[in-house]
């Protein structure tokens, strides 16, 4: 366990699949060989296979007696799908290789492959939510369970997991291990990769990519342990978010708020069944575990009670109205962290974030 | 105990002698890269077995090493006075490359690993790369294909992306020439090791060493020459080797691999190391029927899968093959002291609830019981016992 916990909170009911997070990852972190396939960072539609496909079932994690269970590989082609290019180069400069558009392989596979197509019989009771996902930076990492290398380590100053590319030698055993399937190999160095939470960001002020561009404002970032922050207030506080598939025992560090809002179902006739919800508790319940049931029952009674009284600090809170309150980066807490360890103290580049537990000044301007 | 280690070790060197032809011997020639001088090699039969001790994580490679054999392996050595080279052989029916677009492939490969210079006397290192104070040199090649490492000298950290390079048309075909042209079209490495788990790749080029394989008629044929003695091994006229081979088309990398026991390799000419002669080559004289029970009443199979037919068990490592590829001293050394060498194996958060050592004083301390209250003919039946297990030849 380390010293401290950055986290992130993602609000599902806000999650419109844009996939700008996506993009803004992949753009920031594509910047080396091998990356082209990874998505750090990706938006699938649940219910779905996910990505890689049916990571669900694909093993890794801890079993209730705490031990790491073993896992499965996903393939490169079938799994995650070979990112493909189209013949823009030759078609721009009018080479004669061929005069038609076309990708450079036959796709068979790819991210969101299944996208938007959920489950339920359209249009009486269909229904599908987004599901961001990132590495869950766990306190108990599977990933870093499984190495038996001691190529992965935790950061015992925000607990961020990262590969020591260095040590790793591309076994692939936490791969294997973890159960979010939110590590890849890069077969171009042959080494293990995966999120890195955009510390090199975090450090100097700026949050990490996929939550800074995030467009419905659904990603909040902070740490677990500072009061202040509304990662703490949504998870501590009031308990509205929920780490994803907690029963794989990782402990991850990445919560959501369930999607507690979903339109009725239609009968044979079309017409609206009153009361009725398409989304069925059971699939919440299989990701966010028991927990989910007061987290709804705390969002619903505060949304009431917003609407009645004007006055609720959770909506407030979920509303995000200012990216400065959404993000407490706690810059004086890294400044010190980097003498500490007689490292160089960067200057922070935006200062619009790095208020925190340690860093009382800044914020907002 | 002091007094028991010293008869023991005298009773290894008795018992030995008359085995000592199973060492290899390496013949002196005049230059160790000179590829004709291996027709003057004289080639030894190793076996190799199937890595048991620990088991990884990855299902689908444990499933397709289930019941593994052991393999032979033809070995040969040659010196010049500055260099020892060595070359195995061994039965592979099929080339497997890592594939640069796939994320589930894996190579062939073969290891030799060399005893280091030793802070702590004892018995030679860990057969799994070595443990505290006596550290092993491990080399290490992979069958590869072209690996894009653009500034050419396995530093990761400047690796570039061409989308990212900013360049386009020409610029961008001359950016992909070059990293073309640096790709590294071989997988050597050369580490330390103070046991499994603390591998530490030597990237200062303070090993001068070339190792290289090629596959044909359905057989590997690996070389590798490295200095008789530098920063991190001196060598006396024999030199102890361990073999391991990788089998890629079993998904084998890390311990998914068949290794050999530590083999003495005499410099010819030159004076035999007795210790390590003795060592490498000693068998147990006990029994191995009253060591089975032995086994028995003390309970080793709480915390130990002995037999194939034994449940797997978390706790302590699997000795299913362990006759293979220890030594009579490592088994006896274990017996008498779990500490001397604990094998870190797993992640011990992996399986958190069995612990198999503490960390005590920041020293690794054995879960296992001391059994040096055991008189010396139980130990060395226990010792005969462990010899026989092992897996058969393919």
């Amino acid at each position: 366990m380390s010293k401290r916990q950055l986290a992130m909170v993602m609000d599902l009911n806000k999650c419109i699949g844009c996939q700008t997070c996506t993009v803004a990852c992949k753009t920031q972190w594509t910047n080396r060989n091998g990356r082209e396939y990874m998505y750090w960072n990706n938006v699938e539609t649940y219910p779905g296979t996910g990505y890689p496909k049916n990571w669900m079932e694909l093993g890794g994690g801890f079993d209730a007696a705490g031990d790491l269970q073993p896992g499965v590989i996903p393939n490169l082609e079938a799994d995650y799908g070979v990112p493909w290019d189209y013949n823009f180069e030759s078609l721009m400069g009018g080479q004669s290789d061929s005069n038609h558009f076309h990708p450079h392989v036959s796709p068979t596979w790819g991210p969101n492959w299944d996208e938007d197509q959920g489950a339920g019989a359209f249009p009486q009771d269909n229904y599908f939510f987004y599901l961001p996902r990132i590495c869950n930076h766990c306190t108990n990492p599977g990933c870093l369970s499984a190495c038996p290398r001691d190529a992965i380590f935790k950061r015992e100053e925000d607990g961020v997991v990262l590969v020591d590319l260095d040590r790793c030698q591309g076994y692939r055993y936490c791969i294997a291990g973890c159960p979010y399937k939110k590590i890849y190999f890069n077969p171009k160095i042959s080494k293990s990769e995966k999120c890195i939470l955009c510390f090199p960001r975090i450090e100097q002020g700026l949050p990490p990519a996929c939550a800074q561009q995030c467009v419905g404002r659904i990603r909040f970032v902070g740490f677990l342990d500072d009061e202040e922050s509304q990662v703490h207030k949504l998870v501590h506080k009031y308990k509205v978010a929920i780490g994803l598939r907690s029963d794989y025992g990782t402990q991850p560090n990445v919560y959501y708020i369930p999607p507690t809002e979903s339109p009725a179902k239609f009968d044979a006739e079309g017409k609206i069944i009153e009361g009725s919800t398409r989304l069925p508790i059971e699939e919440l319940e299989k990701l966010f575990g028991p927990a989910v049931h007061d987290a709804i029952k705390t969002l619903k009674a505060e949304m009431k009670k917003r609407k009645e009284t004007g006055v609720s600090e959770l909506m407030d809170l979920l509303i995000a109205y200012q990216h400065s309150d959404m993000f407490r980066l706690d810059n004086n807490y890294y400044q010190q962290v980097a003498k500490e360890n007689k490292r160089n103290p960067l200057a922070p580049v935006d200062t619009r974030y790095i208020a925190g537990k340690f860093t009382k000044a800044g914020g907002h301007h | 105990m002091k007094k028991l280690l010293t008869t023991i070790l005298s009773l290894g060197v008795a018992a030995s002698a008359a085995l000592a032809s199973s060492s290899i011997t390496a013949v002196k020639v005049s230059d160790v890269n000179d590829a004709s001088a291996w027709a003057k090699a004289k080639y030894s039969s190793v076996t190799l077995y199937p890595q048991a001790a620990i088991h990884m994580n990855d299902k689908n490679a444990n499933a397709a090493n289930e019941g593994n054999k052991a393999k032979k392996a033809d070995v040969a050595a040659l010196y010049d006075g500055k260099n020892i080279a060595l070359m195995v052989k061994w039965a592979d029916g099929t080339k497997n490359v890592q594939a640069l677009n796939s994320s589930d492939t894996y190579s062939d490969g073969f290891a030799l690993q060399f005893a280091g210079v030793a802070k702590k006397a004892g018995a030679l290192p860990y057969i799994g790369m070595g443990s505290d104070g006596r550290p092993v040199v491990v080399h290490l090649q992979k069958a590869s294909s072209s690996v894009y490492e653009p500034n050419g000298n396995k530093d990761v950290s400047t690796q570039l992306n061409r989308q990212q390079t900013g360049v386009f048309g020409q610029e961008l075909a001359e950016y992909d020439a070059k990293v073309a042209s640096l790709a590294k079209t071989d997988y050597e490495r050369v580490f330390v090791g103070e046991g499994f788990r603390s591998l530490t790749e030597i990237k200062d080029g303070s090993v001068q060493s070339n190792a290289s394989m090629t596959h044909a008629n359905n057989t590997w044929t690996a070389t590798l020459v490295r200095p008789l003695s530098d920063a991190y091994m001196k060598s006396t006229g024999t030199v102890p080797v361990a073999i391991a081979v990788w089998d890629g088309s079993k998904l084998g990398r890390n311990g998914l691999k068949n290794l050999s026991s530590w083999v003495s390799v005499n410099l010819d000419g030159m004076k035999p190391d007795a210790k390590i002669v003795a060592e490498t080559t000693e068998e147990s004289k006990g029994d191995a029927a009253k060591g089975k029970e032995a086994v028995g009443a003390n309970g080793c199979v709480g915390c130990h899968q002995i037999e194939t037919t034994d449940a797997p068990n978390l706790m302590g490592p699997s000795l299913t093959n362990v006759g293979g590829y220890s030594t009579a001293a490592y088994l006896r050394e274990s017996i008498l002291k779990p500490s001397a060498v604990i094998v870190p194996g797993y992640n011990r958060n992996a399986h958190a609830n069995t612990p198999w050592y503490n960390i005590e004083k920041g020293k690794r301390v054995s879960a296992m019981t001391d059994f040096s209250f055991l008189d010396k003919k139980s130990i060395e039946d226990i010792v005969a016992y462990l010899k026989t297990l092992k897996a058969e030849a393919e």
